[in-house]
């Protein structure tokens, strides 16, 4: 059973993992993005049409995170260059993306779609535990996993990552260097919202294999609160989503064996467990918020 | 509606659309930018002209294309207008099941509405207070029954979705080797229990090694969680796996890719599960919404039998939920003993005692058969399904 | 130096500059949504006038726009209280629901016998406190162990659905509804009177909800313009710093603006069970809280521009449904619609504000 709740936790939380990744790079340029909800929603339609009318997962992926980052675009075109309040824009944002994706997305609902398949990995697959749970999976999980450590090296160990972490921090140091920190802020939020058009690509073409109606279903905000979570670190934001996708899994397995709880609660655990974890963790976590997005939270007018 | 025709020309439509909608949204943010004031042109045009046609309002609580309940009913309204002719059909899809419904049925009578169809469970109260409001428009309601019998204009209507299940288990019966079937549910109402009970009947009358195990995913289409469900249940050596959502297609592709059977609901998706498709249930509402409009628009629906709760089932008539082809798992002897079932139901039906609940109890005495009405309030589960209801 | 602004009672002449900007924003909106109805195949002018007939002209469309208007300004106050205090409160829909919560709790122990005017008070209270227990767990965890209430509100929100859902369901389920999930109807004497001798407004299913809502929105504006814990919130809310070096409670300021933004969205829970619903059932927040959230920014946490957002977004629902009706377009026109004009006004605010880096 340990088997099956850990190999659900790495299959359903990939898609929140990309999603959160994403947003640890716009947070720590100093951007919040509630809309990441709405990337990975633009995502996984993007990547189911192109998936059906290519038969291309990959290429469907690809349009799904071109897709994430339009939508993205357009929150940190509100943000950056216009000035418009963060908070409400990224759920306007999310509105659009709501009404959008449901109008385009009709006529692909309950057509039959290529997909990924899972993919073994020669040898790794066979060993006993670990095998099952993390090396027979979909290719986009595996890309998940390879991209929380990228992510964090993108960061911390290169020149771009130093700048939205120097956009995040403090803006005038990266102005006075003859850098523009809203460019790099812009930049930043895009790329997080083609992170999270991955992620609903993964949820539409290789886990779900369907497109429906807001199917995204909250897995964003879930991933925007895992950031905090994560202490805006790329690793802790990997923890994150699989703790989530641990405790999901948890709950449907346990509702398999059919433990006497009522099925209503069991459903909230996922949310309640996130919560406690932020709480224990949280004191020292929020030391770690970039000083930008600590300016976001503190003024809220 | 097969999928190729689904298909047809829509890339070009999303472009198009995708195209407008871009454009609209640079004018909107560009001009909010450049700021000068506007006016939009005047919009005093007086309602269109309808012309000579009878208008009927259908209101689902999905997308009217959600290839599931939805888009069934949505079909229906459309063969039904197609029947009939001289029929305006006035449609409200993604309506939620709160008071805001009583609001849209209000809009399509004062649009000329003479016959609504609200088609969701939870409109059912609503419907009521509106037909009560509108003596001269017939609502009927899909899936309820009425509170208070009597009220000349207002009628539920429904089939016995479970009986399809109830063959439908018995090829889930047949076909698994575990002797374990999942049940993938959204919410526990005496529509799903049924089923679920059903299901398990059916698989227990040939098999009684059988047991389901129901799954509860608190939405009615979440596919991320619908396939972490279906997986769970694999996981628990389950070989047969059935649902009943809103959107269905995760879960037969799930089983599908996983090696096991599945029976679908709602729709016909033994394409998406070449392999593994045993059977299922669909709907096939257009012959019946087309009678009771007619009944309505001739004036004749006071005291027919849909003014009041109308069910049809194998003991009655002609049943609206009708069992989807069998898949290749199905062989001939198993057909047989389901043709001979359904000959069964037709006289005794399926809740008949003795029937113990999960703790052994027994809830239908020897003897008794649940009516209708009994079955549409069931609020137990049946001996041999695992899983957990709220009490 | 918007704190400051804040000090003064409302200037017409800002008023009225808020007005002309909301209104050509609204009109920007309107026609970038007219030109997208054309690209799909529909007439503009025949939607958007669709929209004025069912919100407007139709007998019972004023009094709907009301009926959907009063949780919104309910739930836009939720939020509007704690901004001023410089926090976000993203839980209106679990402060409702739990708001439905808290007054089904009140009316079962309360006899049924009990007289309106009392039993209905004693609902809201219920109602009210439900909320700001949900509301203040956000602020607690805010003030003691610094975790963002934006999170941790929103989060709540998903428990309390699940709450609720388990409530009517299980416990609470009415042996008499024939199977549908939920709770048993209040009693009359526990329904918020209809307003039907109303003019204009009275045609439908106006109820006295919207009376709750005017009344919270004028203590609102009391409270915050006229009380030292309405200017001390706009201290922290200006500088919290500067706030508590000054001496202020800082802590129990935060945390009782959550608790009152709490307890208002608690009554539009109130509101909604007993002038609409009549019984708790799943679902009832509906997207109030985010639509809340959204009018409380726009009009930038003031009271009379939440009354007039309210409206606005209660017109829109309501015309929304035409576009479906009348002018046949799918569903998702409205979110489209809603989104267009949000964004106008948005963009507008934004650079009347003047961008910061």
């Amino acid at each position: 059973m340990i088997e099956a709740v850990l190999a659900g936790a790495v299959r359903g939380g990939s898609s929140i993992l990309f999603a959160a990744l994403g947003e640890t790079v716009s947070e720590r340029a100093g951007v919040i993005n509630l809309s990441t909800e709405g990337s990975m929603l633009t995502g996984a339609l993007a990547a189911y049409v192109v998936a059906v009318e290519t038969g291309n997962a990959w290429l469907g992926a690809l349009a799904g995170a071109a897709a994430g980052a339009t939508l993205a675009a357009l929150h940190g075109a509100m943000v950056v260059w216009r000035g418009a309040n963060q908070l409400a824009t990224g759920i306007v944002v999310l509105f659009l993306a709501l009404g959008v994706t449901a109008l385009l997305g009709r006529d692909y609902v309950g057509v039959g779609v290529e997909g990924f398949d899972r993919w073994a990995v020669p040898g790794l697959s066979d060993i006993p535990f670990v095998g099952t749970i993390l090396f027979n999976q979909d290719p986009l999980t595996y890309l998940a996993l390879i991209a929380a450590p990228l992510v964090w090296l993108l960061l911390y160990r290169t020149r771009p990552g130093l700048f939205v972490r120097a956009a995040g921090e403090r803006g005038e140091v990266l102005f006075a260097a003859g850098h523009s920190p809203r460019l790099v802020r812009f930049g930043a939020v895009t790329f997080g919202g083609l992170l999270a058009g991955i992620g609903g690509a993964q949820l539409s073409t290789a886990l779900a294999l369907n497109w429906s109606e807001n199917m995204v279903a909250g897995r964003g905000f879930v991933a925007v609160a895992l950031v905090i979570f994560a202490g805006w670190n790329p690793l802790g934001a990997l923890v994150g989503a699989l703790f989530f996708g641990g405790v999901e899994s948890l709950q449907l397995q346990l509702q398999a064996q059919g433990v006497s709880v009522p099925a209503d609660l069991l459903n909230a655990l996922p949310y309640l467990a996130t919560l406690t974890v932020l709480v224990v963790l949280s004191r020292k976590r929020l030391h770690a918020a970039p000083e930008g997005l600590a300016r976001v939270f503190e003024i809220s007018r | 509606m097969t999928p190729t025709e689904r298909t047809a020309f829509t890339p070009m439509r999303v472009i198009r659309t995708l195209a407008a909608l871009t454009a609209a949204l640079t004018l909107a943010v560009a001009a909010a930018g450049c700021g000068d004031d506007e006016t939009s042109g005047s919009t005093d045009t007086g309602a269109a002209a309808s012309g000579e046609k009878t208008k009927v309002g259908f209101i689902y609580v999905g997308p009217k294309d959600d290839f599931g309940y939805n888009q069934a009913a949505f079909e229906g309204s459309e063969a039904a207008a197609a029947e009939l002719g001289n029929i305006e059909l006035l449609q409200a899809e993604s309506v939620p099941e709160d008071a805001g419904v009583e609001r849209v049925m209000e809009r399509m009578i004062s649009q000329g509405a003479k016959v609504l169809f609200p088609t969701s469970y939870g409109y059912l109260k609503y419907a009521e207070a509106v037909a009560a409001k509108h003596p001269d428009v017939v609502v009927v309601h899909q899936g309820g029954l009425e509170s208070k019998p009597g009220a000349p204009n207002f009628g539920t209507y429904f089939g016995t979705v479970y009986e399809p299940v109830y063959l439908a288990g018995i090829a889930a019966g047949k076909a698994t080797k575990t002797n374990k079937l999942g049940y993938i549910v959204a919410f526990p109402i005496p529509q799903t229990l049924a089923n679920v009970n059903a299901f398990e009947l059916g698989a227990k009358s040939v098999n009684p090694k059988a047991t389901t195990t129901v799954v509860f995913t608190a939405s009615w289409c979440d596919p991320g969680k619908q396939a972490q469900a279906a997986t769970a249940l694999i996981s628990q050596k389950v070989d047969v796996l059935t649902q009943h959502q809103d959107c269905t297609k995760t879960i037969i592709e799930t089983a599908e890719r996983a090696g096991v059977s599945s029976v679908g609901y709602h729709y016909d998706a033994s394409s998406l599960a070449p392999k593994g498709w045993l059977t299922g249930s669909e709907w096939n509402w257009g012959p019946m919404y087309t009678d009771i409009i007619t009944t309505a628009l001739e004036g004749k629906f006071e005291g027919s039998p849909y003014d009041g709760d109308y069910r049809v089932g194998l003991q009655t008539g002609d049943n609206p939920f009708v069992q989807s082809p069998f898949g290749p798992g199905v062989d001939d002897a198993t057909k047989a003993e389901i043709e001979t079932a359904k000959a069964k139901l037709a006289d005794t039906g399926i809740f008949t005692g003795p029937l113990k609940d999960q703790s052994g109890k027994e809830v239908v005495p020897a003897g008794k058969t649940l009516t209708y009405d009994e079955v549409e309030q069931m609020n137990f589960l049946v001996e041999g399904v695992v899983g957990n209801i709220p009490k | 130096m918007t704190a400051l602004r804040r000090l003064r009672p409302p200037d017409p002449a800002v008023l009225g500059r808020d007005l002309l900007r909301w209104g050509s924003a609204v009109v920007i909106g309107l026609a970038g949504f007219a030109f997208f109805v054309a690209a799909v195949g529909a007439d503009p002018f025949e939607a958007l006038s669709a929209m004025w007939r069912a919100a407007v002209v139709d007998p019972i469309g004023p009094g709907e726009v009301l009926v959907y208007a009063a949780p919104v300004i309910l739930a836009a106050l939720a939020v509007a209280i704690p901004a001023r205090a410089g926090l976000w409160n993203l839980g209106g829909e679990g402060q409702i629901t739990m708001g439905v919560v808290g007054a089904t709790v009140a009316s079962h122990m309360i006899p049924s016998s009990l007289d309106s005017w009392a039993a209905l008070p004693l609902l809201a209270v219920g109602a009210a406190i439900a909320g700001a227990i949900w509301c203040g767990i956000a602020a607690v965890l805010r003030v003691s162990v610094n975790l963002n209430e934006a999170i941790s509100s929103l989060l709540l929100s998903y428990v309390a659905l699940r709450v609720l859902d388990y409530l009517v369901n299980g416990p609470w389920k009415d042996p008499g509804s024939l199977g549908i999930p939920q709770a048993e109807p209040l009693p009359a004497s526990q329904q918020l009177p209809l307003l039907d001798w109303l003019p204009v407004f009275g045609g439908g299913r106006l109820h006295a909800g919207i009376l709750v809502a005017v009344l919270a929105l004028a203590v609102v504006l009391f409270a915050s313009r006229r009380t030292v814990w309405g200017f001390r919130l706009r201290v922290v809310g200006g500088n919290p710093e500067a706030a508590r070096r000054a001496g202020l409670p800082v802590k129990q300021l935060i945390i009782t603006a959550m608790l009152a933004g709490g307890a208002i969205a608690g009554l539009a829970g109130f509101v909604q069970l007993t002038g609409v619903e009549g019984a708790a059932k799943g679902g009832i927040a509906g997207v109030y809280g985010f639509l809340g959230f959204l009018v409380s920014w726009l009009g930038r946490h003031d009271p009379v521009a939440i009354l007039i957002g309210a409206v606005v977004v209660g017109g829109i629902a309501v015309g929304g449904d035409a576009l479906q009706i009348d002018a046949g377009l799918p569903a998702a026109s409205i979110n489209i619609l809603l989104a267009l004009l949000l964004l106008a006004v948005l963009g507008r605010r934004g650079r009347a504000r003047g961008a910061e880096g």
